[in-house]
């Protein structure tokens, strides 16, 4: 077995000698102990399990094949306990925060008074739905559901990268790749405290039902799916049914004098609880987008009457901007009075003169995002760019300073992976979900991703990532 | 249960049967087909284009050379061919389509089943097989899929709401299909003198048994004789085989009453239809009467079949 330590980044496995990491030495050794041809039959039957179980994601613009397999790689990450720890504080602050700020942006706005963040960094973004504005959700809570991207530096430093406040997506896949390891290495799990994750659906319903306006009740909770040509659609359907809970689409839904109903083979139910998996843009025709054909005609009015609880509320979005981003350590200092647990990437934001300038004369150096986008489309990776791209880049840039942020190229962590028959270093980042119910729960790890091609840095799914296991292990003794 | 959820795993469910109907019928005409055409060609041309009207708006392509066996055209237009809206391919993957739309309504046993099947056939189709044999050996591994699916189903499914419109729409499309069937092939068998060529008379009665899955099943009741008088009755009335015309409907009507909430139009006319099956006189199974009763229970479930989306599916 020939292991390829990685010179340039955070190996996550070797150390700068290239031994093994103590967390990582039993894994290694169960591996070298197999042959290469058993590995190969391994990876094949894990590659046969995926397709036959349908465990796929649609790809946008592709003609031909549009389902197909989320790459899984078989080799796991694993987080030590003490290390998860910090992640899991620092979490559980970050989203406390964030739900306070989105609360106070639609409420009395302090926070922009208070010169804490610039107003029209918020106000004029597209996320903050001036609708919504003194319109209490259900407990106060906007953020039931956050994924939020975390990738380490060269020094092996846990950094913040983004926060998902809408509708996070991924959490199937960290499911049924635990799933698909146990059923194609069971050795690997003879020799470490794994922390199950297997609660999740449980949990989610749990925060869902927490949000339900009549609790005396048997509250009902659905989740809102755009339909089956969604890419996220596997997983919408996965979460249904895991908890045991409807899989609605827009015209599936009705509202009636304040109130959303189901439309049954009985006649009408009444829905207390939506976990929408909609673009918030598209919840209802008759308050955001008009051409709406996925949203339910009247749904913004119900939720407004509180009627209805939306996981995760609507205007949620106004927090995971890319520019907000830039401020949350602020924020958190702000409205907790603590230092942020887990440092960010330096950011530099469009809206700033001082840092427009910085970026257009380094934008050879930098990675530069828009704010609206998510997903890896429309963004500039400077080092990696030629000359021509990075001047059309900057034109573009100079007709909407406001709409771009920037940061420095982290050297993402790098993972040993099995690509064409060899272990090979590849980025990866994490994505924890936190779940925020009566109190705020993290799932123990996340979603692994990997950029499964040589030197990439993007890990997207829809950009040729793949995704891996991730292993928390239990604390010794526990 | 949802109104969308209810619509798709009964059209799941007359896609499954439908999946079945067709693999089956190509099975048995292929076979008599092969067993025919050096004695009498007319009668397995005419056992193949029986096929365009029992599944009336079917398209299929003209035979790849003139001297492929007959067989062959048919059996990759109704099998393979993904444009062919009555072809094996279609029904099945509108059946898992319409299973991967509602996922979380099913079993994961049962979505399994499906997918693997479905992914097997497409497997034979992106091939482009042509080649008799290969086709027939593909036609039992999907024969064989199809049960497992229909077994996963069986076995894992609670009773509840999902399952009862996921039999209704088996056992409609099954009691329809099988009309369409007898609506074809009787007149010409009946009119078809046994002293002509008693050997070709008796294959062609066992055939129509065995396209109607029920060979074995008329056997139990009356051993080896194979007389018209007991064939067309056992397969209009019996009421224990499962694709006789009677077993249909009263399946139908079974799976109506259960569904909670008042009876509505649907269990009215199939009620009826079933009534007359149950308590027949016998006449309907011979001569003049035949071909308008058939037509009838075609009818009927048609309007059974609107009625249900009427009631249930467009709330």
């Amino acid at each position: 077995m020939k292991w390829v330590p990685d010179t340039t980044a955070y190996d996550e496995t070797f150390d700068r000698a290239a031994a093994a990491r103590p967390h990582y030495r039993p894994l290694v050794a169960t591996l070298e102990s197999f042959t290469q041809a058993e590995i190969d039959r391994r990876e094949r039957l894990q590659k046969i399990s995926l397709v036959d179980q349908g465990i796929t994601f649609t790809v946008y613009g592709e003609k031909d094949g549009i389902e197909r397999i989320f790459p899984f790689d078989f080799v796991p990450r694993i987080i030590p306990a003490r290390e998860w720890e910090r992640i899991e504080a620092g979490l559980v602050q970050r989203v406390r925060a964030l739900n306070l700020f989105i609360s106070d942006v639609y409420q009395d706005q302090r926070c922009l008074k208070d010169g804490v963040i610039p107003p029209e960094l918020v106000l004029s973004r597209r996320e903050y739905k001036r609708e919504l504005l003194r319109v209490t959700p259900p407990r106060q809570i906007y953020t039931h559901v956050v994924g939020t991207d975390i990738i380490r530096n060269d020094r092996g430093e846990y950094l913040i990268l983004e926060d998902n406040c809408r509708c996070p997506s991924g959490v199937s896949y960290v499911l049924e790749n635990r799933n698909l390891l146990h059923r194609v290495f069971p050795e690997f799990f003879t020799r470490y405290p794994v922390r199950p994750i297997r609660e999740y659906p449980r949990l989610l319903l749990d925060t869902l039902l927490w949000a339900a306006p009549r609790a005396s009740e048997n509250p009902v909770a659905v989740v809102l799916t755009p339909g089956i040509h969604n890419s996220a659609y596997f997983e919408h359907s996965f979460l249904a049914r895991e908890m045991g809970a409807f899989l609605v689409q827009g015209r599936d839904l009705i509202v009636e004098d304040s109130y959303v109903y189901m439309r049954t083979t009985g006649g009408r139910q009444r829905v207390d609880v939506i976990y929408r998996r909609v673009d918030e843009d598209f919840l209802d025709p008759l308050t955001f987008r008009r051409d709406s054909l996925l949203g339910v005609p009247g749904l913004v009015n119900v939720y407004r009457e509180g009627n209805v609880a939306i996981a995760n509320a609507p205007g949620a979005g106004v927090a995971d901007d890319k520019a907000v981003y830039a401020y949350m350590p602020a924020l958190i200092k702000y409205y907790l009075g603590e230092e942020a647990l887990i440092g960010q990437v330096p950011t530099y934001v469009g809206l700033r003169k001082d840092d427009f300038a910085y970026m257009r004369e380094h934008l050879a150096e930098l990675v530069v995002k828009t704010t609206g986008d998510s997903g890896g489309y429309n963004m500039l990776m400077g080092p990696f760019a030629a000359k021509k791209e990075i001047e059309a880049y900057l034109a573009q840039m100079k007709k909407a300073p406001g709409s771009y942020v920037a940061q420095p190229l982290i050297e993402l962590s790098s993972h040993p992976t099995y690509v064409g028959g060899r272990f090979e270093p590849r980025r990866i980042d994490l994505r924890p979900f936190i779940l925020y119910g009566e109190t705020i729960r993290v799932l123990p790890g996340g979603l692994t991703r990997v950029a499964l091609r040589e030197g990439s840095y993007v890990v997207n799914s829809s950009q040729g990532g793949g995704s891996k296991d991730t292993w928390v292990l239990a604390p010794r003794g526990s | 249960m949802l109104s969308r959820v209810a619509d798709a795993v009964y059209w799941m469910g007359r896609y499954l049967e439908r999946s079945e109907n067709i693999t089956r019928l190509l099975l048995v005409t292929e076979d008599f087909s092969t067993e025919t055409q050096g004695l009498a060609e007319q009668v397995a041309q005419s056992a193949w284009k029986d096929l365009l009207a029992i599944f009336p708006a079917a398209q299929v392509a003209p035979p790849v050379s003139a001297f492929a066996p007959m067989s062959q055209g048919y059996l990759v237009g109704f099998f393979l061919d993904p444009s062919n809206p009555y072809s094996v391919h279609y029904s099945l993957r509108k059946a898992r389509e319409n299973a991967r739309s509602v996922r979380e309504a099913l079993t994961v046993e049962a979505f399994l089943a499906i997918n693997e099947t479905f992914r097997a056939l497409d497997g034979y189709a992106r091939r482009g097989l042509t080649d008799p044999p290969a086709l027939r050996d593909a036609l039992g591994s999907t024969h064989k899929g199809l049960f497992a699916t229909i077994g996963a189903i069986e076995h894992t499914f609670t009773r509840d709401e999902s399952w009862l419109f996921l039999k209704l729409g088996e056992s409609l499309e099954r009691t329809y299909r099988t009309a369409l069937v007898l609506r074809a092939k009787l007149p010409a068998l009946g009119a078809a003198e046994p002293r002509a060529d008693v050997a070709l008379y008796y294959t062609q009665w066992r055939t129509l048994l065995r396209a109607l899955g029920s060979l074995e099943n008329y056997r139990r009741s009356y051993g080896a004789r194979l007389e018209p008088e007991l064939v067309v009755p056992f397969l209009l009335f019996d009421p224990h085989s499962p694709r006789s015309l009677r077993y249909g409907t009263d399946a139908v009507k079974t799976y109506l009453e259960r569904i909670p909430g008042e009876p509505g139009p649907a269990l009215r006319l199939v009620g009826r239809l079933h009534a007359e099956l149950a308590y027949h006189d016998g006449l309907v199974a011979a001569g003049g009467e035949q071909a308008a009763f058939l037509d009838r229970v075609v009818d009927v479930m048609i309007q059974a079949h609107d009625a249900l989306g009427t009631q249930y599916f467009a709330t």
